[in-house]
């Protein structure tokens, strides 16, 4: 039926079998935009956020999203800009594709939950307009904004080479320029997203009044800045080689060569161990340089269900471990040990996220204060889930119209 | 697509969306669904706060003369000196409420039926009335029936002079602190007042349970009072005697943590102490106390004295320690402390402000205070002293002459109490379980005893029997939503009102509250109301009350206190607890009329304190040996003359009911007739109420026993009721005594202040005190489980 | 500039609470909501969604009984004079929230306030509230609304402003009087109402007043000095377990 709109060359599943996973899909989105929709009309109080909880379950997949999402630069920064010095990462150009549909996907999603996330989203351009050069979050806001933009330049071109449209021969055309400017852009989103992703580490670490999440830093950004990049870049690859595993794992065909998912379990080995080296480094520093002048030890820090399992897990079985996995070369040949890395990984990242927002506000300051727990509404689950089943509908819908895996045909022959 | 992009393109090079996006932030922050305040000339008018008994000077901000919206100290006022109470900062939720009574109504369905109350106009409702006490009048005058406030204001005396006129005895105040205070001063002195305490000048402050700071009965000066106990250099020491570990505990030095209920037993033990050592004021106990000593009676018999009680083996430190839950080395030591310590004040309370207390623990303490020397002139005690008011004689006629044949109903009952006071349970009781006589008509004014009177069942089953009840309240609150008839009285600030003295205060004390704004409702004053009733009853009753609006009536009092030439009108800051008694106070007003115009702009009168006289004993001496308990005595025990640990057993058996319940008060609830506002709930912590859920404190201890953590839904029972309510786990808690707020669980009212928790009045035993006759409340028995 | 990073006045509004003479009546607390329009829901039982802009913190010195102890803090906005920045106004995107650094007032401009809630999230004190619903009153009581404080809209941040209104008051009443605008002097409503006048508020800088003197009294600390969020509002206490619940210790 739609057959007209499939790439030359690849085979996919029926039309009907297709309609229900995107009704699936269309159904859960629903769900979210009818609770989105829900607080916008009747504000906030359904959410389980309150004054002590100022974020929450939004704030935190959307800090976990763009970590992942930053797959997308990152690879491209590779491919795009580094290539030309190192040839092996001309690999990289085989999932290149995903890698921006996945980071287009996750931006996209991100900000559309944080429209929720304000409490006067109609105000919400105040940020640009009345903005405040010493925010965190005003840069956060605008580089968000920027390097969204920069990714949806980066789609069309996607978009463009499906067979139906690129019949159309401006648009042909468009196609091939975009492409040939693309690497300026993958550059240019290069940089915001480096810049941005640090600036959501530097919304926590600049709360000095917070002991949990402030870091002192170089300059005017916190270590936390850094931080967030370094682990970024050693997740969000991942994250788009696991999609890909998983897309390969259902449609039950070979989308890229092993030697693509070795390659990332390089790279992301190397970043991981170097950020866990840093990471490790930032949490002693901060466990028992930083904390004792507040007068806190690391324990004061866990309690209940926040308790220090948070930080074994984040450091120790999702950072250290998949790091070792990952920079052994014997065990990368493993694929139990690659992509249960590399699950790892972004658990650990996600964990980091969800630390760095719920468990900073969670831990009490004030002496006589006492820890609350946060639990999610159902308002807050049913956009976030949304925004999950938004990706995979964005990606399902690549997948199928547009010519994502260059070496799909060959290597399905 | 190409249309599309052109158009999302195009649309944007318009302003069209940027003007938009600019629109609905602009209306986003202009939503007609927040209110805008109206704008205008901001004034300040002041009065006197006439909410509870503590006296304080307010100021209100008026916005255009017609709008108030705030409520201030006022700085000129020697009580309060500038500051307010929760309350008092959030009265302007009473004036505004909700829930006010707009005009008034009739109930035409079941009582307590919301629906059925029929709106009709002042001219019915006041002829009806008028009608009903006419009718009644013809058959028996002593059938009608009133309990009003506690508070002390010319509306007593007004209502006091109206069934007089009228020819009914049964006038009843709903209970209080001082009603016990009373009771004491009458039996030991001669005088009808109360005691009165200088806390200011104290130097050592004993307090056997007296709620200072958890909401006592002028909380302004009990405030003030801490101010200057704190004071930087040499502060003033304070003890707490109680069983709870409450916020008057907290800020003393010491807290002594005993059994509930035997304050008493301590002080008796101190004074064995004191009177075995020697360690008394022992020349003015020679020469102005009777029945230290053992003594003689008119007849030649001979009895006890209350030193050989006191001296005796029953009150030994080991004694009193096992009564208490004290070491004895704790009571030796406060004895030695109290007694050598120059200005030492031992002061005392129920806990609650209102409710009577045990006579004979009255006695104890003022015996502890006689040994001290404090009743001596220029002594920490005093008798709170009188404003020379007008006073007010009622005419009778046949009627009421007749009438006053007929007893007060609690009397009736003949309870035998040798020293009678106001017995408002005695009355309910003798209503509820046929009465000598019935009462057709029962008027409730600024109270609310369906609800905020312990033990409120009895208020209940009293109504019942009565077949018309007619309530005066501004608000639609339990007990008049029981009435027949609502004729509501204008809300304190918009009425004219006063202060008559200020509860325990050494000084003179007299305001009038004068409205700040005039009445929003189809009101009416209830002074007024009873000025036009009496002047259609006509003849005697008419001509007890010629007035024609409550401020004539308040002028006429006040020409009393001009025509005496006494005190004077505080027109600058000062420090009033530095008049002694005896200082000359010297009048700073020209005339009555100049006088009433000063109170009316909010300034308070103050006299001079006055020294305890005992002339009007039958010994001319503070009796401490209380002659007058003999007149109806059954019992032959000499014990009876004297102060004594007399603890009235709470009913039930100790091992049903294994624990006890206590209530208490807090300044961030009010307990009385007025209902807490939505600001105060905001004050009520969440170890108090979370939703509807009252919680009950609990020692950690008594927890561990009964099964029972932190948040547990648990059912309380006491020997008079159950609720359900959390568990609060808290050593504030003595272990085995339970702790319950007062002031929650109303049922009337509206959503914000209704179905808060439990009504502690509901699950207290109330106990006559065998001297006065009055309900005294301090512990019943109770179990407790989880559920 | 001065060394602090940003142009020093000489008035810094500040306050002292003695909480030594503090009942935790919460009569602050009443009055400053009848003063800044606070809005109030049927429910307040939920602390963690109540505005209070003078919340009462309960103190205990975690003995059993009969040691227990309890003791009142009542909390303001810090309106914290950190180097720079106070930690809100360090965060906040839109500027919503500045210190006003001629008086050291940290203010919150309601229209502009996009809801985000950083500035909660920085604030270690919990003195900032949300409004998660739209205020609404019981019709009667609109009127006791003051004109001289805007009522809030949902989904917007609030809290103490030193009464900042009174002090324009008082300012503009120097000026028409014809004194210094600067040596205006002005009481929050929570100080007017206090009854053991426990709060006293005024510059910190002038060396006469008498809040000056308190903040340098022994008994004086700040809550959590070892963030160097330089708190404007001081406490009092000759009790060291009071004190010692001012900031986290080691041992």
């Amino acid at each position: 039926m739609d057959r007209i709109l499939i790439p030359d060359g690849v085979k996919r599943c029926s039309f009907p079998i297709f309609s229900l996973w995107i009704l699936v899909l269309l159904g859960v989105i629903g769900w979210g935009i009818a609770a989105g929709a829900a607080v916008l009309i009747k504000a906030l109080n359904l959410t389980g956020l309150n004054d002590y909880f100022g974020f929450g379950a939004y704030i935190t997949a959307d800090l976990a999203i763009i970590a992942l999402g930053a797959g997308a630069f990152f690879s491209g920064f590779l491919y795009y800009g580094l290539s030309k010095f190192f040839p092996s990462l001309k690999e990289l150009g085989k999932i290149i594709n995903l890698a921006v549909v996945v980071g287009f996907v996750c931006y996209t999603g991100a900000l559309a939950v944080l429209l929720l996330e304000i409490g006067q989203p109609l105000r919400g351009w105040f940020g640009y307009w009345h903005a405040n050069v010493h925010s965190m979050l005003t840069e956060v806001i605008f580089c968000i904004t920027c390097y969204a933009i920069v990714l949806v330049i980066e789609y069309v071109p996607l978009v463009l080479e499906n067979r139906k449209v690129s019949e159309s021969k401006p648009m042909a055309i468009l196609a091939h320029s975009m492409h040939d400017v693309m690497a300026i852009f993958a550059l240019t989103g290069t940089f915001l997203s480096f810049f941005h992703q640090g600036s959501l580490g530097g919304v926590a670490g600049v709360c000095f009044a917070r002991p949990f999440a402030f870091r002192e830093g170089l300059f005017i950004w916190p270590w936390t800045f850094f931080l967030f990049i370094l682990s970024a870049i050693s997740s969000g690859p991942a994250f788009t080689a696991l999609i890909c595993k998983a897309m390969e794992i259902v449609t039950r065909k070979r989308l890229v060569d092993r030697t693509v998912y070795e390659l990332i379990g390089k790279i992301e080995g190397g970043l991981l161990s170097f950020y866990m080296i840093l990471k490790l480094a930032d949490t002693a520093n901060w466990a028992f340089n930083m904390s004792p002048r507040f007068g806190l030890k690391l324990t004061d820090y866990y309690w209940g269900p926040y308790g220090l399992w948070l930080l074994i897990a984040e450091v120790g079985i999702c950072g250290v471990l998949p790091a070792l996995i990952l920079i052994s070369p014997k065990a990368r040949k493993s694929s139990f040990l690659l992509f249960g890395a590399f699950l790892l990984d972004i658990i650990g990242v996600s964990i980091n996220r969800f630390v760095m927002t719920i468990q900073a506000i969670a831990a009490p300051v004030m002496p006589f204060d006492k820890w609350q727990v946060y639990v999610p509404s159902v308002y807050e689950v049913a956009p976030v889930l949304a925004m999950l089943a938004y990706c995979a509908l964005v990606i399902s819908l690549s997948y199928r119209y547009m010519p994502l895996f260059p070496r799909e045909t060959e290597l399905n022959r | 697509m190409q249309f599309a992009a052109g158009a999302v393109g195009g649309t944007l090079l318009t302003p069209l969306p940027w003007k938009l996006a600019d629109d609905s932030a602009v209306w986003s922050q202009n939503w007609s669904w927040r209110p805008s305040p109206e704008r205008g000339e901001i004034t300040k008018v002041p009065s006197v706060c006439t909410l509870c008994a503590g006296g304080c000077g307010i100021q209100a901000r008026l916005v255009n003369g017609n709008r108030a919206i705030l409520i201030e100290g006022n700085p000129a006022n020697p009580v309060n000196e500038g500051s307010v109470c929760a309350l008092a900062a959030s009265a302007l939720q009473f004036l505004y409420a909700p829930y006010r009574v707009t005009q008034p109504l009739k109930q035409t369905k079941k009582r307590g039926d919301k629906t059925g109350f029929q709106a009709i106009s002042w001219e019915q409702a006041q002829t009806e009335l008028s009608k009903k006490l006419e009718e009644i009048r013809g058959e028996g005058p002593h059938t009608v029936a009133c309990i009003t406030s506690s508070r002390r204001s010319s509306m007593d005396d007004l209502w006091a002079q109206f069934f007089n006129a009228y020819g009914s005895p049964n006038l009843f105040k709903m209970p209080s602190e001082c009603d016990a205070s009373k009771s004491a001063a009458q039996l030991t002195t001669g005088n009808s007042s109360t005691f009165a305490f200088d806390l200011e000048n104290a130097g050592y402050v004993l307090s056997f349970g007296a709620n200072l700071l958890d909401g006592c009965a002028a909380p302004s000066r009990a405030s003030g009072a801490l101010r200057r106990w704190k004071k930087d250099r040499y502060p003033v020491k304070i003890v707490q005697v109680e069983s709870r570990a409450s916020i008057t505990a907290s800020k003393a030095d010491v807290f002594l943590p005993i059994n509930p209920g035997t304050e008493a037993a301590l002080a008796m033990g101190i004074a064995h102490l004191m009177v075995n050592g020697a360690n008394y004021d022992a020349y003015f106990v020679k020469n102005n106390v009777f029945g230290f000593e053992d003594w003689t009676d008119s007849n030649g018999k001979k009895h006890q004295g209350f030193k050989s009680l006191v001296s005796s083996s029953a009150y030994t430190p080991e004694q009193v320690a096992k009564i208490t839950g004290l070491e004895p080395a704790k009571v030796r030591e406060l004895a030695k402390e109290f007694a050598s310590q120059p200005k030492a004040l031992a002061v005392w309370g129920t806990g609650r402000a209102d409710v009577s207390n045990n006579t004979y623990h009255e006695l104890v303490f003022v015996a502890l205070n006689a040994l001290k020397g404090n009743l001596k002139p220029g002594g920490l005690i005093g008798l709170a002293p009188k404003a020379p008011l007008s006073e007010l004689s009622a005419q009778k006629d046949i009627l009421s002459e007749n009438s006053s044949q007929q007893p007060r109903l609690d009397l009736a009952k003949s309870q035998n109490c040798p020293c009678p006071q106001n017995g408002l349970y005695g009355f309910l009781d003798a209503v509820s379980s046929g009465p000598k006589y019935p009462i057709k008509l029962l008027m409730v004014h600024e109270a609310n005893p369906a609800h905020c009177l312990p033990e409120n069942k009895l208020f209940a089953a009293a109504a019942e029997k009565v077949p018309t009840l007619v309530s005066f309240s501004s608000f639609m609150d339990e007990t008049a939503l029981q009435s027949d008839y609502i004729l509501p009285d204008h809300m304190a600030l918009e009425r004219f009102d006063d202060v008559i003295g200020i509860p325990g205060a050494p000084y003179g004390y007299y305001a009038v509250s004068a409205p700040i704004i005039k009445p929003l409702l189809d009101t009416k004053h209830t002074g007024e109301v009873l000025m036009k009733v009496a002047s259609t009853l006509g003849g005697t009753v008419a001509s007890s009350i010629p007035w024609k609006s409550y401020e004539d009536f308040l002028k006429f009092r006040v020409e009393g206190i001009a025509k005496a030439k006494a005190g004077a009108v505080i027109d600058k800051p000062i420090e009033i607890s530095s008049i002694k008694a005896g200082d000359p106070v010297t009048s700073n007003y020209s005339d009555a009329a100049d006088l009433f115009k000063k109170l009316k702009a909010g300034l308070c009168w103050h006299d001079a304190p006055s020294a305890v006289t005992f002339d009007k004993t039958t010994s001319g001496k503070l009796e401490l040996a209380c002659q007058s308990i003999g007149k109806n005595a059954q019992s032959s025990d000499d014990v009876i003359y004297l102060p004594h640990f007399a603890p009235l057993k709470p009913s039930g058996s100790e091992s049903e009911w294994p624990l006890l319940l206590v209530s208490y008060s807090s300044p961030r609830v009010s307990c009385g007739y007025l209902a807490n506002t939505p600001f105060m709930n905001k004050l009520i912590p969440d170890s108090m109420l979370a939703g509807d859920e009252l919680f009950i404190d609990l020692n950690p201890q008594t927890a561990a026993s009964l099964g029972i953590a932190q948040g547990d839904q648990v059912k309380i029972k006491t020997t008079q009721g159950e609720a359900g309510a959390k568990a609060n786990i808290t050593p504030a808690a003595r272990p085995g005594v339970l702790y319950i707020p007062r002031g929650m669980g109303h049922k009337a009212y509206d959503e914000y202040i209704g179905n808060k928790g439990v009504n502690a009045c509901q699950l207290m035993e109330v106990q006559l005190d065998p001297v006065s006759g009055m309900g005294t409340v301090w512990a019943t028995r109770a179990q407790l489980r989880r559920v | 500039m001065s060394e602090k990073g940003h142009a020093q006045s000489n008035i810094r509004l500040g306050m002292v609470i003695d909480l030594d003479k503090c009942t935790g009546c919460g009569a602050c607390s009443a009055a400053c909501q009848a003063e800044n329009n606070i809005s109030f829901r049927p429910d307040e039982s939920n602390k963690l969604r109540s505005i209070s802009w003078m919340y009462i913190y309960q103190l205990d010195n975690k003995k059993d009984y009969p040691d227990y102890k309890i003791a009142y803090l009542p909390r303001p906005c810090m309106h914290c004079d950190a180097d720079h920045h106070s930690p809100c106004t360090f965060v906040c995107p839109v500027n919503a929230t500045t210190r006003d650094e001629n008086n050291g007032i940290v203010t919150h401009i309601y229209p502009r306030c996009i809801g985000c809630r950083y500035c909660m999230v920085a604030c270690p004190y919990h003195a900032r509230s949300f409004n998660w619903w739209d205020p609404t009153w019981p019709k009667p009581m609109t009127s006791m609304l003051s004109p001289e404080v805007s009522p809030r809209m949902r989904g917007v941040v609030e809290k103490c402003t030193f009464c900042h209104h009174r002090y324009n008051k008082a300012r503009a009443k120097a000026y028409v009087d014809g004194t210094d605008p600067n040596k205006a002097t002005y009481n929050p409503a929570c100080a007017d109402a206090c009854p053991t006048k426990a709060i006293t508020f005024g510059n910190l800088l002038d060396e006469k007043s008498e809040v000056a003197k308190l903040s340098k009294d022994p008994r004086a600390f700040r809550v959590l000095e070892k963030l160097q969020t330089k708190p404007k509002v001081y406490y009092l206490s000759k009790q060291d377990w009071i004190r010692n619940l001012a900031d986290n210790s080691l041992t």
